[in-house]
Parts: C-alpha cells; sequence; structure tokens
C-alpha cells in the first residue's frame, strides 16, 4: 500500500516536472528578451515560481497568484455545487436505468441523459435568465455576489468567507452568495447529470450481469437488498473513477460557465487577461489549473486504493 | 415420488435469426436422499436445465414444461419473486468457477452470514439466556467450514474471494449451499479446472455430506468417469436431449442408448490392459452447433446404428424405470427382452 | 417437420453487416442519420440555399420576426437581426462553418489519434513511460484553455481557431484509444495470436482495432461533441471571428443582446446545434448497441 501511494507521488511529481516545463516553454515564448541560455532560465524560472515570485499583472498591478488562485476557488464553488446537485439526481436515476435495462424507464432516462449531454453549455448559459423568468424566480443572473456586501479575503472561498461577515450582514451575505450560485451550478450540472447517468448505468448492467449477483439471486435475496449489500461496493470505484478522467473536460465547462454568467472564475479571469494582452497569465494558469486537476486525481487514486478491495487486488499483480 | 420431477423441459432461445431450440423434451427424476448423476459433453445444455430449475434464466428464453414439480410445489405456477423464496431455502446450487460468484467487495464472513438468511429456532433457545447474534452466527459458520473441510475458518472468514484458491471458494460455496439444509443441491460442473486433488476433494464432500445429512445431490459433469462411480442414479443428455436414464447398475452394466454405449465405452480402464499408445475410442463427429442442429434424434448423424427412421422424434420407453428414447433398442441383447415396454 | 424451422441459418452474415442489419431496426438512429444527412446536404449546397448573402444588410428591414408571426415577411424566413440581415441565410453559412469544421477536426484527430495511439501502444519501457507522462501531464490542463494557449501562439482566426482544437483534443483522444487497445491486448486471444509472432502493429490493425469497434465509436463521437462545443464557445467568447463568413457561436454572441427583442435571433441558432450534437450522439448511440446486441 505505501508502496503504491509511493509511486503516486512520484507520478505526481514526475507529472508536475513536466507541466512545469509546458508552463516554461509557454513563458519562454512569451518574453521575447532572451538573456539567458533556456537551461539557466528554466532554473531561475522555476526558483522564482518556488519563492512564490509568480509575477505581477499589466492590468492591475496585482500578483498573478493571488488572482488566479482566488478565481479557481471561485470556480471550485461553482463545481462543487453543481456536483452536488448532479450526483444526488443522477446516481439514483442512473441505477433505475441500469436495473431496468432496454426497459421504458431506462430509454426515458437515457433520452434526458443525451439531450442534457447535447445542449451547448453557453447556449443555456445565456438562456437560463430567461427560463428563470418564466418560472418567475428571482435569481442573480451574474457576478458573485451582491455588490452591497464587502466580505474580506480569507480563504479565497466566497462561501465560507461570506460566513465570517455574520457580525455584520448575519446570514444575508451567505446566501447572497449561495443565490449567485444557483443558476450557473444548473448550467454546469447538465453535463455532470449526463454523464454521471451514463457511467452509472454502465457499471450497474456491468455488475448486474455477473455471477455474484445471480449466486446473490439463489441465495434468495430481494433486488434492493442485492442493491445496497452487492452492488453499491463494486460500482463506485469506476463511476469514480470515470469521473475523474472527466475532470479536465468539467473544468472546461466550468469556465464557460463563469465567462458567462461573470462570476469571477478562471475563465472570466483568463478571458479578460487575454483580451488585454496580459499573457504572462497563460503559464500561471497552466500551472494552478494543471496543478489542481493533477493533484486531485491523484488524491482520488489514492482514496479509491484505500477503500476498494477489488482496486487492491491490482496491486498484487506488481 | 421423485423429490424434483422434470417432464418433457423444452427452452428455446429468441435470437435475431429466429427462434433456437436448444433443449428439447429433457425429463429428470430425481429421488430423495440419491445422488444423482447429470452427464453431457459442455454445451448439450445442462446448465440451461440448470438455470431453469432456479428460475435465473433470461428474459428471451421461452420456457415449457409438461410437469416440474420440487417435492408438491408446481414451479411452472410460481412468480419470479415466490420463486426467489424457495431457492434460498429448498434449492441450492453451486457453480463451475466459484470466484466468480463471490463478490470481490465483500469479506467471506458477511457473504455467507447472507446466506443463512434464518438461524434455527432450536439454536435460538438454546443461546436464549446469553444470546448474541454475532457471536452465534460466528459458531454456526465456523461449524458450516469444518463440515466442509475448511480447517483455518478464522483467517478464510477475514478474507476477501481474491486472496483464496478455486478450491477453497468451492467448499465456501457449498458451506453456504448446505447453510440453510436444502431439500436439494445442485453442483453444476463443480470442479471444472480444478486440480486433480481438489477435485478428488470436492467429490468426496458432497458424497459424505449425501451419506451423512442425507443430501439429495444433482450432480452435473461432462466427465463419466469421474462422477459414475459416488452417483446412484444417471441421466445422459445429448444436446439438449435426455437420451438415457437410470440407476447406476441400469446404465453402467446394461446401457441400452447407443451414446451410452459410446460413453462407457471411452473410458480407459487402465487395468485391463490397453495396448500401448492404441487409438482410444470416440464417437466420430462433434457436438452439432446450435445452429445446426439435426431433427429427430440429434445424435443421428454420429450414431453407429442410424437408419432412416432417426429423422423422427423417437418416443421415450420406461423398462422398470430405465428410461431410453432410442427407435432401435437392441431388446433381445438385454434382460428386458421379455418384460413388456411402458410409455 | 423440423423444430427448428424458423431459425434461418442464411440471415447470419458478415459480423458488420449484423451489426447493420440491427442499427436498421433502431427506429430513433434511423431518423437521426437522415437529419444528418440533411445537414451535410446543407454544408455541400449551403451557397444555393442561402436567399441572401449573410452580411447583405437591409436598412429598412431590421429585427425582422420570423415569418410566420405578425410582421414578418417570407423573403426573411427567420427575420433579421439588428442590421437587417438574413437570419435564415446566416443561419446556413453558420451551420456549414461549424459543422463542417467540426466533422474535419474529428476526421484529423481520428487519423492521427488511431495512427499515434497505435504506435503508442507498441512502445516499451522508456519511451513509453515519458509518452505516458508526457500525456497525462497535458491532459490535466482543460482543452479550453490548451484551446487559449494556442490560439495566441497561432493568432485569432477561424482557421487557427480548428487548428487549437483539434491540437487540444488530441492527447484526450490518443489515452482513450490507447486504453481501449491495453484492456483489449491483455485477453488471452491477443497472447495467443502474440505467440504466432505477429507483430504488435499488425496485431492493432488487423485484430484490435475491428475488436474495439464500440468503444472507438464512443470516443469518436465524444471528439465530435467537444470539438463542436469548443468551435462554438471560441467563436461565443470572440475568438475566430472574421467579416467574410459566420459561425453559429459567433452569431449567438453577435445576437445575444438583441435577445429580448426577438428571441429567434438566440433560439435558431442553439435549437440547430443542440439538433446537431444530439443526432450525431443518437447515431453513435444506436450504433454502440448494434454493436453490443451483435456481441451477443
Amino acid at each position: 500500500m505505501l508502496n503504491y501511494i509511493m509511486r503516486r507521488l512520484g507520478l505526481f511529481i514526475s507529472t508536475a516536472f513536466i507541466l512545469t516545463l509546458i508552463a516554461y516553454a509557454l513563458h519562454y515564448w512569451l518574453n521575447q528578451s532572451h538573456s539567458q541560455p533556456i537551461i539557466n532560465g528554466y532554473i531561475t524560472y522555476m526558483i522564482q515560481i518556488l519563492k512564490g515570485n509568480w509575477g505581477i499583472s499589466i492590468i492591475d498591478h496585482q500578483p498573478i497568484l493571488a488572482k488566479g488562485l482566488k478565481s479557481l476557488a471561485s470556480t471550485l464553488e461553482l463545481s462543487i455545487f453543481a456536483f452536488i446537485g448532479a450526483l444526488t439526481l443522477a446516481i439514483p436515476l442512473g441505477i433505475i436505468a441500469g436495473i431496468y435495462r432496454n426497459g421504458q424507464i431506462d430509454y426515458l432516462i437515457m433520452s434526458t441523459a443525451i439531450i442534457a449531454l447535447a445542449l451547448p453549455v453557453f447556449w443555456v448559459a445565456i438562456m437560463m435568465p430567461t427560463v428563470s423568468n418564466i418560472f418567475h424566480l428571482t435569481l442573480p443572473i451574474d457576478g458573485q455576489i451582491s455588490p452591497i456586501y464587502e466580505v474580506k479575503n480569507v480563504t479565497g472561498f466566497m462561501l465560507i468567507d461570506s460566513l465570517f461577515t455574520t457580525g455584520t450582514y448575519h446570514f444575508e451575505a451567505f446566501y447572497s452568495r449561495v443565490r449567485h450560485l444557483i443558476l450557473p451550478s444548473i448550467v454546469l450540472s447538465l453535463f455532470i447529470f449526463a454523464e454521471t447517468i451514463r457511467l452509472t448505468r454502465h457499471s450497474i448492467s456491468m455488475v448486474m450481469k455477473s455471477n455474484y449477483i445471480n449466486a446473490a439471486y439463489s441465495k434468495g435475496l430481494s433486488t434492493v437488498q442485492i442493491l445496497r449489500s452487492h452492488v453499491f461496493k463494486n460500482i463506485y470505484p469506476s463511476i469514480i473513477h470515470d469521473l475523474r478522467s472527466n475532470l479536465s473536460t468539467l473544468f472546461s465547462f466550468a469556465m464557460t460557465v463563469d465567462i458567462v454568467f461573470k462570476s469571477k472564475g478562471s475563465g472570466q479571469w483568463l478571458l479578460t487577461s487575454i483580451h488585454e494582452g496580459d499573457y504572462i497569465v497563460l503559464p500561471t494558469a497552466i500551472l494552478i489549473i494543471g496543478g489542481f486537476i493533477l493533484l486531485s486525481s491523484i488524491l482520488i487514486d489514492i482514496l479509491l486504493m484505500l477503500t476498494s478491495p477489488t482496486k487492491r487486488i491490482t496491486l498484487y499483480v506488481d | 415420488m421423485p423429490l424434483l420431477d422434470i417432464r418433457n423441459l423444452s427452452i428455446d432461445i429468441n435470437t435475431s435469426q429466429g427462434k433456437l431450440r436448444i433443449v428439447d423434451k429433457a425429463s429428470l427424476a430425481i429421488n430423495e436422499g440419491s445422488i444423482h448423476a447429470f452427464i453431457g459433453e459442455s454445451g448439450s445444455g445442462k446448465s440451461l436445465i440448470a438455470k431453469v430449475i432456479l428460475g435465473i434464466h433470461e428474459d428471451n428464453w421461452i420456457v415449457t414444461a409438461d410437469r416440474m414439480y420440487l417435492g408438491t410445489t408446481d414451479l411452472t405456477l410460481l412468480s419470479k419473486s415466490e420463486r426467489r423464496k424457495i431457492m434460498g431455502n429448498e434449492i441450492s446450487m453451486i457453480f463451475q468457477h466459484p470466484k466468480s460468484y463471490l463478490d470481490p467487495t465483500k469479506k467471506i464472513y458477511y457473504q455467507v452470514k447472507e446466506a443463512l438468511t434464518n438461524t434455527s429456532i432450536i439454536e435460538r433457545l438454546m443461546h436464549t439466556k446469553k444470546y448474541n447474534k454475532k457471536s452465534a452466527t460466528r459458531q454456526r459458520i465456523k461449524e458450516l467450514f469444518h463440515r466442509v473441510g475448511i480447517q483455518n475458518d478464522v483467517t478464510i472468514m477475514s478474507s476477501y474471494p481474491h486472496e483464496l484458491s478455486e478450491g477453497i471458494c468451492q467448499k465456501i460455496m457449498i458451506a453456504m449451499a448446505i447453510g440453510n439444509n436444502p431439500r436439494i443441491l445442485i453442483a453444476d460442473e463443480p470442479t471444472t479446472a480444478m486440480d486433480a486433488e481438489t477435485q478428488a476433494q470436492i467429490f468426496r464432500l458432497l458424497y459424505k455430506l449425501n451419506q451423512l445429512h442425507k443430501m439429495t445431490i444433482l450432480l452435473m459433469s461432462n466427465n463419466f468417469a469421474s462422477i459414475r462411480d459416488i452417483s446412484d442414479h444417471i441421466t445422459l443428455i445429448y444436446s439438449g436431449q435426455t437420451v438415457e436414464s437410470g440407476t447406476y447398475k441400469q446404465i453402467t452394466k446394461n446401457p441400452l442408448h447407443p451414446y451410452t454405449q459410446a460413453m462407457i465405452k471411452t473410458i480407459v480402464a487402465f487395468d485391463e490392459g490397453v495396448e500401448h499408445k492404441s487409438l482410444l475410442y470416440t464417437l466420430p463427429g462433434n457436438l452439432p452447433s446450435s445452429s445446426e442442429i439435426p431433427i429427430g434424434c440429434r445424435l443421428g448423424p454420429r450414431c453407429p446404428i442410424a437408419q432412416k427412421k432417426c429423422v423422427e422424434d423417437p418416443e421415450q420407453v420406461n423398462y422398470k424405470g430405465h428410461l431410453i428414447r432410442c427407435h432401435f433398442i437392441k431388446l433381445e441383447q438385454s434382460k428386458y427382452a421379455n418384460t413388456p415396454k411402458y410409455k | 417437420m423440423s423444430i427448428n424451422d424458423e431459425f434461418d441459418k442464411k440471415q447470419i452474415r458478415t459480423p458488420l453487416h449484423y451489426i447493420f442489419q440491427i442499427f436498421k431496426k433502431k427506429v430513433a438512429a434511423i431518423i437521426a442519420v437522415w437529419i444528418i444527412c440533411t445537414f451535410l446536404f446543407i454544408i455541400i449546397f449551403a451557397d444555393f440555399i442561402v436567399s441572401h448573402s449573410p452580411s447583405e444588410q437591409n436598412m429598412n428591414a431590421l429585427l425582422l420576426p420570423p415569418y410566420w408571426l405578425k410582421g414578418g415577411n417570407t423573403a426573411y424566413l427567420l427575420g433579421t437581426d439588428e442590421l437587417g440581415r438574413d437570419n435564415f441565410s446566416r443561419l446556413i453559412m453558420g451551420i456549414q462553418r461549424t459543422l463542417a469544421g467540426a466533422l474535419i477536426i474529428t476526421a484529423v484527430v481520428s487519423f492521427f489519434g488511431l495512427i499515434l495511439g497505435a504506435l503508442a501502444s507498441s512502445l516499451k519501457n522508456f519511451k513509453a513511460s515519458i509518452l505516458h507522462h508526457l500525456l497525462d501531464s497535458l491532459l490535466t490542463i482543460p482543452i479550453l484553455l490548451t484551446a487559449l494557449i494556442f490560439i495566441v501562439i497561432f493568432g485569432s482566426s477561424f482557421q487557427n481557431c480548428l487548428y487549437a482544437i483539434a491540437i487540444s483534443l488530441l492527447p484526450q483522444f490518443i489515452r482513450s484509444i490507447f486504453l481501449s487497445i491495453e484492456t483489449e491486448m491483455a485477453k488471452p486471444y491477443i497472447v495467443a495470436l502474440k505467440i504466432d509472432s505477429m507483430s504488435d502493429l499488425q496485431l492493432v490493425k488487423n485484430v484490435i482495432y475491428p475488436n474495439i469497434l464500440e468503444p472507438l465509436v464512443t470516443i469518436i463521437n465524444r471528439v465530435f461533441t467537444m470539438a463542436i462545443i469548443e468551435i462554438t464557445t471560441l467563436g461565443f467568447l470572440g475568438f475566430g471571428v472574421q467579416t467574410k463568413g459566420t459561425e453559429l457561436g459567433a452569431i449567438i454572441a453577435n445576437n445575444f443582446e438583441f435577445m429580448y427583442l426577438s428571441p429567434i435571433l438566440v433560439l435558431a441558432p442553439g435549437i440547430t446545434l443542440f439538433i446537431i450534437i444530439f443526432s450525431f450522439n443518437v447515431v453513435a448511440e444506436g450504433i454502440r448497441h448494434a454493436i453490443i446486441e451483435a456481441e451477443q
């Protein structure tokens, strides 16, 4: 087990190294004046990165690292919200579809999933205000939080920071943040929803075909009992693993959504910086976003290995 | 009266090329307390019949039977959920490749516990004073494991299936199967892909269960030689048709169907002085593929005594419980020469 | 009389034929195929379909509603935009650009991806581990970010958008192909063929690819979906806008402000986009199911 964790950490370090190489290549290309040879340049660049000097934005002369992390936090809040919403709905639906495979319900659920997957994210995002109008929902349609609240930056996560302001605003600021998250997370959750239904259905129908489920039936267990005691433990590793490999696609969509909703996330940060000609954000974004996705993938891998006996089988082989 | 009585069971499978009759009028009668060997080549429909008995067949199978009784209950009249209730308590089954029938994500203890749905009342009364459910279950599992010959029960109970060998897994499957004292145990090729010694252990175990606990066992195999000697009754199936059925003595001493005769001829008896490197006897040809099943008697094209009449389906004849499905039973050679034949 | 009368052996054909036979029975997929054919027709004959030049402005007919609404004009089937340009013609030209772009990207990415995936699976030891680490790190960068980087490098134009998206989709494709090949390679029948001294590349070409049709369909469909979404997203964000042509995402961005005056401006391109992606997904699902059923 320890061996596995060490190897994952090794993978993390080597992949992170390649990421810094890519970032440096971009940095090198963007800086037209090359005073140093490439290798020395890389070393100086890395020293600056490790010291925390990631450069200063030419737009507002703020340190880029702080801005990047803050926007990442905003996108993360959005993604986590969308994840929670989508998973609570999609996993039960996926299970139903998997059990009644090729039945009427299955077709209905799968059609919903395909429709959700086929809706272009940015278009849904711009249609969302109209839709919420139709249902007479008065939800904020852009921004991160209502500008009347002054929230000090403590953790970078607006949702948590707004809880620190309960002294002045009670929970008003927090509610405002939550209300701002609702529409964008609905848009983003469409993709996760569709993907999760597909994955859950697939793994359920694979597991339901297996011999040990047949054996469980011949023990005289009911379908609900079988689901509870045999199916869940066998499907969650593959679902989580596949969702993990979709993280970067998901992040693309999250960036699109926060551009449309102007919610001060990574997407908006990148887009405004590029439009202003502040290209120095690109290597920074590679390091921050790429590094974040890499780190979370490896953590998920290790967690899965710790919790799932089926995953652990592979350890014996090596 | 037999414990499990199946008459003229047919299984059709719907494929996109049309309906396909896989099992054609198979009959099976198992007496209480006996080991019934069910022998046929792989692909001859043994497992399908077992699945139908348990009711775990696929939805696109069309099952028709004149009679399908377990004791006094008619299995054809039961719904799937009612069938499921019967399964755990009255019929248990063990399979080939036992490891795939154990959930890879759960420890053995929980899987065995699950099979033991109802602790018997007597046992509970015995423990009324200090009834500890967990230790009682553990005790019961331990006893079961000892019955099937698993010594290190504590380690096994806390292991995952992938940490155990196929032989141990099969013993666990048997332990789970006999846990609820079923009336009948169906063993579907329980020793495929196991080494000879483990095979012998499993067969000895099944034999002991039958002798000591009067367990009725339906033992399916493709190896006539290996299970012949522990069985009381033998039924042979060829390509979905039951060809001959009778007691051990009837089948081994007086085989009447050409297929049975061929099967017995294929068993090599080394003490009878087989010539070194001599050609072993086999039936010419292969088991027909499911898309090219011959009409009438399915053995027809391979049968040494086939005649024109064999394209018609032969009637099953019954001589004192010895059932044969063939047009040309050579009665003059047999001791039934003067007995009347029943249908 | 034979019991197996109903079973017709002659109906068994080659696997591809068999898959097609099953596919033909799927009504939804067949309808989707016809919709796709219509779109292909539009791509090829777009210049003959349009009634107006997409950049032709009519100052007398600004923001007209579609012809079936009050105030509509049959000369402008879907009405006009804020500069008096014909929505229908712009939509048709937009479909041509977007869909053709996505199809070209899919074709190019599939072509190079299949070759590189096969090469990747035949690499051993050190080279393989370098390649995998490189892919791993490329895969952690979101496609949108990669595309933005390449646009910054190449400069903003529609063509460069296509290059950028193709390059950013390639690592994903190679990785998925590689994984499918790897799972298939581990199967015993492949080992048997390897013992018969078949080379890795021969194996991949002749044995593996025919056997991984089902994941292949899913992967290619995924590339197409991502390509069309990214093209329109980049267009929507204002990259790759050109004066002479137009693109569905750019049309939506352009008409966005006038959505409340004339909803058709945003609805029409959005729904068209949805129908395109949806019908491709339905066809892909249909093929996948046909393959799965055929295997059973």
